[in-house]
């Protein structure tokens, strides 16, 4: 009985296709304080999800448990409520559909990107990681610089080709909301809603690990009056 | 002519008495695997060959780049001759390595580059040694072998040594207080990173001015040069005792004579074997020189006396024959007729051929395991009982007692009508089966956005697994209690379902009817076909040999089932008999026959299509999972 369960697991594991859904989203004021979203959906394979983390080890690797999983999550959150400027932290998680929902206001740009930092190099051991020195979000009050983060080009380059493939099946969404209406953008691959307030680019996120530098935007602002 | 006849004799002599490469296989060997064609292996390169497990003794030697670019036939081993790997343990030692025939010694100590000439205390026979292993030269046969003393050997003189000396318990408690300390639970890290960063910040300190803690829980060499400390003393012990236990070993194999062909008789008849490859495994010594078993040696003789006896005999050799179209392993299993006679009842039973209607004729692969419990307890009970109740230990002489009033009180028809033994499996493929996901919907005026639960599809594979009944009432009280108590269960009339029982995403189905308890989560089969596939089911035909054969029966289409099994998720050991089929496409069939009172068969066959290109690795690869299962 035991090894029928590993075969139906080991199956599925393999079977369903790997597909994940991010959207990141950047609330930005005026004077500089705003909003930051950060979801994963990973509910098109959660049979994928639930299949591996029934087993003790994946490639080599332990697979956590729901419950460290959380525990994870928690210190984080935690970690993050710590941070300077940073405030109003909610780190949701549906561990049914495995949707995850983070959220946090920030005082300025350059508190966010310092506290995400000192999070990144807390999980890295406190090991030094260049990439981290990149600034990612520059605003200078009627113009957005944005980029993708280098630790995240770095870190999809060490994700190991044949998974990289799996990524196709997914979807990133960039979005920035302003309380200004957008005059101007260079990435012609971006949309403006409606209301003319907020932009959104999108890509799948394979094709993001191929070409960072695709959601990279300079967004133009209308001068306030 | 008194001439002729004189050197036809002599011929006939030599030919008789002429030592082959499985004269030096040792007596203390449990396990053999025994390559009769070498010839096989002529294009297998040395370094593809070193990968192999059973090869890891030499690994040390071989992988520093004297194999690079060479294949077997450069090595100088005999072709002619078998090439034997072994394995086994003595009471206080173990002994791992392999023989063979030497054609060319100049070509051999090419390959194994690192080994120098020793001094031999016996005549005729040259000894070589490298950093962990030795071989040993007797005319044109060798072996290449390693001794290593058990570490309760070396644990109990060191620590006998070390307390007559005058000296207090060894072991540092502050070492299980040590943050370093490997705890799999701790934040969920891995041994290898605990290990990584332990390794880390100790170059780290020795990469800086800051001294180490004097109290640093580190070995400390004593003051005295001419006093050891415990770690140095158990290092002086564990060589002094390996060279004991070498000169003992060599004893025994070029003085007294004592090897394998000599002592067991099996081993030596399945040496006239002409299949390619061959293997024999001694399960008997394996319990003898099992240290479990130490207590129960000195405190209840008798009790595991009559437990050796039960195993004594208990050995599996086996034949792998490679034919154009096909691959054949041959199993022979052979116990005491004691333990025989509760295998016999076990595997005499009738095939269930109810089953036959619930396994698909198109599934990727399929089992039936056929047997009857009843009867297997009521002998085990007549044979196993005895040792326990007449044993000196009070422990197992209450555990017997309280095995009889269970027997006495336990109704027993309904135990084993209810489950009888018997059950079968199928795998059928991967199909789509309905779930849910989480969609987000975009407003295009703000670009704002909700959360939607929408249907989806996901890939799953289809299995049936099931066991044969005749009391399907008691199953059915359980099934009706659990659909009254909770509410994932249902009961559906010719079946019942319980929501998301699969990874949390589809519902799993019970079938209990028709003298079957069935688990599937093949909807179409509970809704529609809850009296089995009908015409879609396996023929008879199909399962001819699992029907009129004992216990075992497995079909799979390789080139479907095995191809889809994820290679990650199975550790070293498994993924060695996986990666045995991976990838070439063809079919898999095991069948066992009745088991008699001396031992069981089992036939392994691999049928293909096409030719393979290097019939060799099949060998290996084979020869190698056996190794790693007997391990």
């Amino acid at each position: 009985m035991k090894y029928l369960r590993v075969l139906i697991l080991a199956l599925s594991a393999l079977s369903a296709t790997g597909c994940i859904e991010i959207i990141d989203d950047l609330t930005l004021n005026m004077d500089g304080t705003g909003t930051f979203k950060y979801n994963i959906n990973l509910s098109s394979s959660k049979v994928k999800i639930n299949s591996i983390l029934a087993l003790d080890s994946l490639d080599g690797k332990r697979v956590p448990s729901i419950g460290e999983i959380k525990q994870k999550i928690n210190r984080l959150n935690e970690q993050l409520k710590s941070e300077s400027g940073i405030s109003n932290v909610s780190l949701t998680a549906d561990y049914t559909n495995y949707v995850f929902k983070f959220s946090c206001d920030f005082a300025s740009l350059a508190e966010l990107q310092s506290a995400i930092k000192t999070i990144a190099l807390s999980e890295n051991s406190g090991k030094a990681i260049p990439e981290l020195d990149h600034k990612w979000l520059i605003f200078s009050g009627t113009q957005l610089n944005r980029s993708v983060p280098e630790i995240t080009i770095k870190k999809s380059k060490e994700i190991k080709s044949a998974d990289r493939l799996l990524l196709k099946e997914g979807s990133y969404t960039s979005i920035t909301r302003f309380e200004l209406e957008i005059v101007k953008f260079d990435n012609d691959q971006a949309k403006v809603s409606a209301n003319k307030k907020a932009i959104m680019l999108r890509t799948d996120p394979y094709s993001l690990t191929q070409n960072p530098s695709q959601l990279d935007n300079t967004i133009y602002l209308k001068k306030s009056e | 002519m008194k001439i002729v006849l004189t050197i036809i004799s002599l011929l006939a002599f030599i030919g008789v008495n002429a030592q082959q490469s499985e004269d030096l296989v040792p007596q203390e060997a449990a396990s053999v695997f025994s390559i009769n064609n070498i010839n096989l292996l002529q294009k297998v390169s040395l370094d593809q060959l070193v990968q192999y497990e059973f090869m890891e003794e030499v690994q040390q030697e071989l992988f520093d780049g004297s194999t690079s670019g060479k294949t077997i036939k450069d090595s100088g081993i005999d072709f002619d001759q078998k090439l034997n790997i072994f394995m086994g343990q003595a009471d206080d030692y173990l002994v791992s390595g392999m023989t063979f025939g030497i054609v060319n010694k100049d070509q051999l100590f090419e390959v194994f580059d690192d080994f120098e000439p020793i001094e031999s205390n016996y005549e005729g026979v040259e000894f070589y040694s490298s950093y962990f292993n030795r071989i040993a030269i007797k005319g044109n046969l060798g072996i290449l072998y390693r001794v290593l003393p058990t570490g309760n050997r070396v644990d109990d003189l060191t620590d006998s040594i070390w307390y007559a000396q005058g000296n207090g318990y060894q072991w540092d408690d502050r070492y299980y207080e040590d943050e370093y300390y490997y705890d799999e639970e701790y934040e969920g890290w891995t041994r290898e990173e605990s290990l990584i960063e332990f390794t880390e910040e100790m170059e780290t300190e020795e990469n800086t001015t800051t001294p180490i803690d004097e109290e640093d829980n580190l070995p400390e060499a004593a003051d005295d040069p001419t006093i050891k400390t415990y770690y140095e003393l158990r290092d002086s012990v564990e060589m002094t005792l390996q060279n004991e236990f070498m000169n003992a070993f060599c004893e025994n194999i070029f003085v007294k004579g004592n090897v394998l062909t000599k002592s067991s008789p099996e081993f030596k008849n399945q040496l006239n074997s002409q299949s390619e490859g061959t293997f024999f495994i001694d399960n008997s010594k394996n319990l003898k020189t099992n240290h479990d078993f130490a207590f129960m040696i000195r405190k209840y003789p008798s009790l595991y006396d009559r437990i050796n006896e039960l195993y004594t005999g208990n050995t599996m050799s086996g034949e792998i024959h490679i034919n154009d179209n096909s691959i054949d392993m041959n199993l022979e299993t052979k116990y005491s007729e004691k333990l025989g006679s509760v295998y016999k009842e076990m595997t005499n039973s009738k095939f269930d051929k109810s089953v036959l209607k619930y396994i698909p004729e198109d599934n990727q692969s399929f089992f039936t395991y056929n047997v009857d419990l009843r009867k297997a307890y009521q002998e085990a009970f007549n044979v196993i009982l005895p040792i326990f109740t007449e044993s000196e230990s009070r422990e197992f002489s209450t555990l017997g007692l309280t095995i009889e009033l269970l027997d006495e009180f336990m109704n027993k028809d309904a135990l084993f009508d209810s489950y009888k033994g018997s059950m079968f499996g199928s795998f059928n493929g991967i199909k789509k089966v309905q779930t849910t996901k989480i969609i987000w919907d975009y407003d295009d005026e703000t670009f704002d956005y909700i959360e939607k639960e929408v249907g989806a599809e996901e890939d799953m594979p289809i299995f049936v697994f099931g066991f044969s009944t005749d009391r399907h009432d008691i199953p059915e009280k359980i099934m009706k209690h659990l659909c009254k108590h909770m509410n994932t269960f249902h009961n559906m009339g010719d079946y019942y379902m319980v929501d998301n029982a699969i990874l949390n995403a589809s519902p799993l189905y019970i079938i209990n009817k028709n003298g079957l308890f069935i688990y599937t989560n093949d909807e179409s089969l509970a809704k529609n076909n809850s009296d089995g596939y009908g015409k879609n089911a396996i023929s008879k035909k199909q399962v001819k040999k699992g029907m009129k054969g004992g216990a075992v029966y497995l079909h799979a289409d390789l080139s479907k089932a095995i191809a889809e099994l994820p290679k990650e998720i199975f550790n070293g050991r498994e993924k060695e008999m996986i990666d045995v089929f991976r990838g070439k496409s063809g079919s898999l069939e095991l069948s066992s026959s009745k088991s008699t009172k001396s031992g069981t068969s089992f036939n392994l066959s691999y049928q293909f299509e096409g030719e393979y290109d290097n019939s060799g690795t099949y060998i290996l690869d084979l020869i190698n999972s056996m190794y790693v299962i007997s391990k």
